[in-house]
């Protein structure tokens, strides 16, 4: 099988997902999109306070940025979304691309508490399907940067 | 005490500032990404050519600077300058903070 995100000539990035993995992504960008809003600490990895311990000024970010962010991981979510049948992304798409798949990581290594670096996940039988989605999407974030990147 | 995000212009004729105050709006903010066992390197790499323009060599050192020594420098300015560049690396997923020289 060939590679799930390819740079072309004209600048797109062809892509070349199998139904499985289309309605993964549909999947978990949908428990996403209900997630943001809420403070589950599963979020953690998506906010984190600018100011060390400066509880003040930490707090005057997350009023002035915190709303902003969420609205444009949402809009991340609906791009992914309304985009999972194509087989070509402009540029700008797969930038969001990019950043809706890192995201969905971030959430994934968060409820899988990983903590080292380079470390794989203990895989329970529990945690089976989170670890391997985890896993693949690891693997389709590598494969859109390393077409994006000059 | 807190200041504004997006401070307004000094006024022409001000008060004596105070020197501490003065010290504190002058010495310039620095941007520290920190080292996370989440984020792809591959990815970190492209954040840093693509947010600041670096070259993939200096992209690289930052990044392996990040995952080696726990963290890295990768920006400075003024705090407004600094928040911004802050909010970007948290839109695109990096453990980013802030903090004056």
């Amino acid at each position: 099988m060939g590679a799930p995100f390819r740079r072309l000539r004209n600048g797109s990035v062809a892509v070349r997902l199998d139904e499985d993995e289309r309605s993964l992504l549909a999947g978990l960008l949908d428990q996403l999109r209900e997630l943001l809003g809420t403070d589950s600490p599963a979020l953690r990895r998506l906010f984190p306070p600018p100011y060390g311990d400066d509880d003040e000024r930490n707090a005057g970010y997350a009023v002035l940025a915190g709303a902003e962010l969420v609205e444009r991981r949402l809009a991340a979510i609906d791009t992914v979304l309304e985009g999972l049948e194509l087989d070509q992304l402009d540029e700008e798409q797969a930038l969001v691309w990019m950043r809706a798949l890192n995201d969905l990581r971030l959430v994934l290594g968060t409820v899988l508490d990983i903590t080292d670096d380079d470390s794989h996940p203990v895989v329970t039988e529990d945690n089976l399907a989170t670890v391997a989605a985890y896993e693949h999407l690891g693997m389709l974030l590598d494969a859109l940067v390393h077409a994006l990147t000059p | 005490m807190s200041s504004p995000v997006m401070s307004s212009p000094a006024p022409l004729e001000v008060a004596e500032p105070d020197t501490d105050a003065a010290t504190e709006t002058e010495r310039p903010w620095v941007v520290i990404v920190w080292n996370d066992p989440i984020n792809l390197m591959s990815y970190v790499t492209f954040v840093f050519q693509k947010l600041f323009g670096y070259s993939k060599a200096k992209a690289t050192k930052l990044m392996l600077q990040v995952h080696h020594d726990g963290r890295a420098a990768v920006s400075s300015g003024t705090r407004s300058e600094a928040e911004r560049d802050v909010f970007r690396l948290h839109e695109h997923g990096l453990w980013a903070t802030m903090e004056q020289d």
